[in-house]
């Protein structure tokens, strides 16, 4: 159940309100006209990657994907790093190139198919694998599938959805507020121009308030 | 930006223009050219009025401040209300009263006086829970942030100070105005002189909070105080200290400047939270309540209306003691 | 005021690489104190108002992304969890939570028997901490409940939001006090910043100028007092003379490699820049790096275990309003009893924004999927009880150069930590300890994280002995007398508290101390 707590919320119905200023509006024009298509990976390296961004992060049907796998491509083609790396992985690019590779050869080994055509379930299951550590093709070379897993697949496919507004709005996050802050810190207190959360059966009703937030 | 120079220029520049518009306003009066606010039906009504108008102060502070504070606090429990309805009544009442120059208390007005003093109490036992069931219960935390336990004393006083205006009336043509046992003059004056102390103590508390970031938050610490200590004083002393009397009703219309003042200081500090009035929504509520620092004037009207009640006791007092020889 | 422009051929007085918590105090009072002072950073200065956007991901801008490698048992995180790079360095990006170090920690072999002792009396730092607390009008409790009496906080507390009440009630099931945090936000309107708004951008930079750190503080004040700033100015090395002293910056900017005369240098760069430098500016004469005669440059790196038990709460929280820890208890750092460690820590109430939040889910909880998705919609009943904890000081932890270069062509770090026994039984005794807490409230799901640092410290300790440590009490190197070290990397230990107000604290004091030795005639 995705996007239901918080139905009609849109944190960029508030873009012209004074909880969004000029720096914001620009980062998130220019996040959300990313180019869609791939800069850094080949095709069948943007294909596994997209195959796993759907697992990794289901995305609900009734509204259009977050282009998670784009995100990442462009993270990785501006060799975004985080400002440090594990030892026992390469620098991005490499450990993305390696791991998604390692990733279709692993799927070849169980399935004889490449990770791309395996079916949810079974890419679920190697990923759940992958995550366990119990993954060693020589492909993989010296970085540990786990710390891929974790350090880069995972890590960069969330990280890069969890900056959308889209997931901001499944969430109930307030989203951006600068120079507006907000009023009511207790609990259960919510300012006007937040998210108003659903209790079960009152969605018609919270959706009204919520397309309103301004 | 504001640098503390400036700041405390501003304050020490706003006390003396209060300070001379009080002496304009006193001596004007004294002249006898046109009391600002006298009535035709003499000294009691006078006072009555008076008493009006401060309970109508009152109402309003409590009316606009109130409705903002609660709405804050989205009206979570309905009893949250109360204070909005009873202090429009109030309010009605009191404009009403103002312009009443019948020498006896009104049927309505009474029981509206009566039912806002106690709602106001009601409100403190509120506001009281509403503070003890945080963590810390009586924490400075919770005395800064959870509902104000001063506020409700607001809407009491404005329930009094009407309720008094109506004995006052009853009384108009007694030998010896009385109010509740009490001279009308000592018991106007001392319960105004207590509403400045409570209203100072309920400013002291959040200017404390603030900091006292502006010197001129030290306003309303200092001159309601010495006022109502002043009242008080003449209040008990009697006739023969005609300078003490001179000095109390000075620093009574001080403090009845000082609370307009307030206002217009209250504006500033909206201006200097995060981009001022542009972020009203936010600042309107977060920052210095607009509406608060006038109770000061109301109280103050109040105790220049014990002022006038004196001055109508002595002139008895004068005439009664002559006819009694 | 615009800024004095300082020649790179005529000497400066101070030289001073970095401008963060150790950095900027330095250079304000420095340059009030007539010195002549240039300040380096590798980061760019940011105008908060104009260019600060709601935005986690945009605000990585503020966050040092060079390469550095982890390893050891517990490879570290850095970037936007520690490592600022910008004018005003890591404080810009500062949680604001301004902490005094117990008394009994600078005497904390002799007194409670592990780590080291500090060269410097605990009266002495309470004395600093309160100028800093002053300079940066911390907002703090009107009581504050563990230590000895403290003199009142410039500002009162901030409002404890939902989340920090959870901590409130927490600790009264638990029995023990807590405080509203002390933070370096305005709680009410300033000379030159207005009070903060609580939008819980905290951690990204804050867009209003509430927040209190170097970059609106103690820079300006430097500025008018004759300080100049030199930003996307990366020092590479420091260069010294024939007579072994150092004499200058070697700095890259605006495309090419500058040479800064000095006739003092100032090593600010935090924990583990400074060491880097200081390695990197080997040379025939100190082959080891500079200040490395005892060895111990780059070595007894400490962090803060920063472990969280997280839960949800039928109560909607709604965590990200307000800075992220408005609520603290320090029981654990004041007292000695059923503890089966050395060291302390304290726990505070927490406010990550999504994609924050969204890296501990797939981190320490290993969520993906679907599970990751749902769990995530809890986020506005969340609450948390996350710890800065003691470690120990160990050899085995360390700043080395690594084979692998920056753009710069210059090596670059290798940071290597691992835990040892006695901070995993801190952090276990801290896990039961707040799970109990959150059980208290009546928290679902709750779970703890495994796996967490935060803050530096310790790379170029300080301490009364040229064997044992690289600088005195004054932070001045023993091997070089015009090279000085004032940041994080003096920490003998890293005590149970954030450490941002005790590093402003040193460097106060270094600068008085400076003047005073200038009088008697003994600087370079």
């Amino acid at each position: 159940m995705t996007g239901k707590r918080y139905p009609g919320y849109d944190v960029q119905s508030k873009r012209q309100t004074s909880s969004w200023n000029e720096p914001t509006r620009r980062a998130i024009d220019e996040r959300l006209a990313l180019p869609r298509e791939p800069r850094f990976f080949n095709n069948l390296e943007w294909e596994i990657l997209n195959a796993a961004c759907a697992r990794i992060l289901p995305q609900p049907e009734d509204r259009a994907p977050v282009p998670l796998a784009a995100m990442v491509d462009a993270k990785v083609f501006s060799r975004q790093g985080d400002g440090y790396r594990d030892v026992r992985l390469p620098p991005l690019p490499q450990a993305w190139r390696c791991g998604l590779a390692a990733m279709d050869a692993e799927a070849q080994r169980r399935h004889h198919r490449s990770f791309v055509l395996l079916t949810a379930d079974q890419q679920d299951a190697l990923l759940h694998a992958m995550q366990r550590g119990e993954l060693k093709d020589p492909t993989w070379g010296d970085m540990p599938a786990a710390v891929f897993f974790s350090h880069r697949l995972v890590n960069d496919i969330t990280h890069a959805y969890y900056s959308q507004p889209a997931a901001w709005n499944d969430i109930g996050f307030g989203g951006p507020a600068s120079p507006r802050g907000y009023v009511r810190l207790g609990e259960n207190s919510r300012d006007p121009w937040e998210a108003m959360e659903a209790k079960p059966g009152l969605e018609r009703k919270v959706s009204e308030v919520n397309r309103r937030v301004r | 930006m504001v640098s503390r120079s400036t700041l405390k220029l501003v304050a020490l520049g706003s006390t003396a223009l209060l300070g001379t518009a009080s002496l304009i306003w006193h001596t004007h009066e004294k002249k006898g050219r046109g009391h600002v606010l006298a009535s035709k039906s003499g000294a009691m009504i006078d006072a009555a009025c008076t008493l009006n108008r401060g309970s109508a102060m009152l109402a309003l502070s409590v009316l606009l401040d109130s409705g903002m504070e609660h709405y804050r606090g989205e009206f979570k429990n309905r009893a949250m209300y109360t204070p909005l309805v009873l202090s429009t009544c109030a309010l009605l009442a009191s404009g009403h009263g103002v312009q009443d120059q019948k020498p006896s208390a009104h049927r309505l007005r009474d029981p509206i006086y009566l039912c806002t003093a106690l709602s106001g109490v009601v409100g403190t036992g509120f506001h009281l829970y509403n503070l003890t069931k945080r963590p810390g219960s009586f924490s400075w935390t919770n005395l800064f942030y959870s509902a104000p336990l001063g506020a409700p004393a607001a809407l009491v006083l404005s329930g009094v100070l009407g309720f008094y205006s109506e004995r006052v009336r009853d009384a108009a043509h007694s030998p010896v105005p009385r109010v509740l046992g009490l001279p009308a003059d000592k018991a106007v004056a001392l319960m105004a002189a207590a509403g400045l102390l409570g209203t100072a103590a309920e400013a002291g508390l959040l200017h404390f909070r603030g900091s006292f970031q502006n010197p001129a938050m030290y306003l309303p610490v200092t001159a309601p105080p010495l006022a109502a200590g002043l009242l008080a004083a003449t209040a008990m002393a009697g006739p023969e200290y005609p300078r003490l009397r001179w000095f109390s009703r000075l620093w009574l219309r001080f403090t009845t400047l000082m609370g307009l003042a307030g206002a217009g200081f209250h504006a500033f500090g909206i201006a200097r939270n995060h981009n001022g009035w542009r972020n009203w929504r936010q600042n309107l509520l977060v920052g210095p309540p607009l509406p608060a620092p006038p109770s000061f004037t109301g109280l103050s009207l109040a105790g220049l209306a014990a002022h006038t009640l004196m001055k109508k006791s002595d002139h008895w007092c004068d005439s009664g003691a002559a006819d009694d020889r | 005021m615009p800024m004095r422009e300082h020649s790179d051929d005529t000497p400066v007085d101070f030289a001073i690489v970095g401008t963060g918590a150790g950095g900027a105090p330095l250079a304000f009072k420095l340059a009030k104190a007539g010195f002549s002072v240039v300040a380096f950073d590798a980061g760019a200065w940011w105008r908060p108002v104009e260019e600060f956007a709601s935005d986690e991901a945009h605000q990585q801008k503020l966050f040092w992304t060079d390469e550095r490698l982890c390893d050891g048992n517990n490879p570290l995180k850095l970037g936007s969890n520690n490592s600022g790079q910008a004018i005003g360095g890591s404080t810009v990006h500062f949680a604001m939570v301004s902490l005094r170090f117990r008394p009994e920690w600078f005497k904390a072999r002799t007194l409670l028997g592990y780590g080291a002792d500090w060269p410097i009396d605990w009266r002495e730092m309470w004395r600093y901490y309160r100028e800093v607390e002053q300079a940066l009008r911390i907002a703090g409790p009107v009581r504050y409940p563990w230590g000895p009496k403290r003199p009142r906080y410039p500002y009162r507390q901030h409002e404890v939001n939902a989340s920090g009440l959870a901590l409130a009630r927490a600790c009264d099931a638990l029995g023990v006090a807590w405080a509203p945090a002390p933070l370096a936000t305005l709680s009410a309107p300033g000379e030159h910043a207005p009070p903060c708004v609580y939008r819980g951008f905290c951690v990204a930079g804050c867009a209003t100028n509430a927040k209190q750190s170097a970059l609106t503080t103690w820079i300006p004040r430097a500025i008018e007092a004759g300080a100049q700033f030199r930003d996307l100015a990366m020092v590479g090395r420091i260069e010294t003379g024939y007579d072994g002293r150092v004499s200058g910056v070697h700095y890259h900017r605006e495309g090419a490699w500058r040479f800064q005369r000095a006739r003092n240098v100032v090593v600010a760069g935090y924990a583990i820049e400074t060491p880097r430098l200081l390695l990197n500016s080997a040379n025939s004469r100190y082959p080891e790096g500079l200040a490395n005669s005892s060895g111990l440059v780059g070595k007894n790196l400490m962090v803060h275990t920063n472990q969280a038990v997280w839960g949800t709460m039928k109560d909607e929280i709604r965590w990200y309003k307000g800075p992220p820890s408005l609520a603290v208890c320090e029981h654990w750092n004041y007292t000695d009893q059923d503890k089966d460690f050395f060291g302390g820590y304290a726990f505070m109430s927490q406010g990550p924004l999504p994609a924050a939040w969204a890296a501990t889910q797939t981190g320490n909880h290993g969520l993906w999927g679907q599970a990751l998705v749902d769990e995530m919609e809890k986020y506005n009943h969340q609450v948390g009880l996350k710890i800065v904890g003691e470690t120990m000081a160990r050899e085995s932890n360390r700043v080395t150069l690594a084979d692998e270069h920056d753009r710069h062509g210059l090596p670059i770090a290798r940071v290597t930590w691992s835990m040892d026994d006695n901070d995993r039984c801190l952090v276990d005794h801290a896990i039961r300890f707040m799970t109990d807490g959150l059980e208290a409230i009546d928290a679902s799901g709750i779970w703890s994280e495994s796996d967490n640092t935060a803050h530096l410290a310790g790379t170029a300790r300080m301490g009364d002995n040229p064997l044992t440590s690289v600088i005195n009490a004054d932070c001045r190197s023993w091997d070089i007398p015009n090279l000085w070290i004032c940041d994080g990397s003096v920490l003998p230990t890293i005590g149970g508290v954030n450490p941002s107000l005790t590093i402003q604290a040193i460097a106060c004091r270094t600068a008085d101390r400076i003047v005073a030795l200038a009088k008697r005639g003994e600087l370079a």
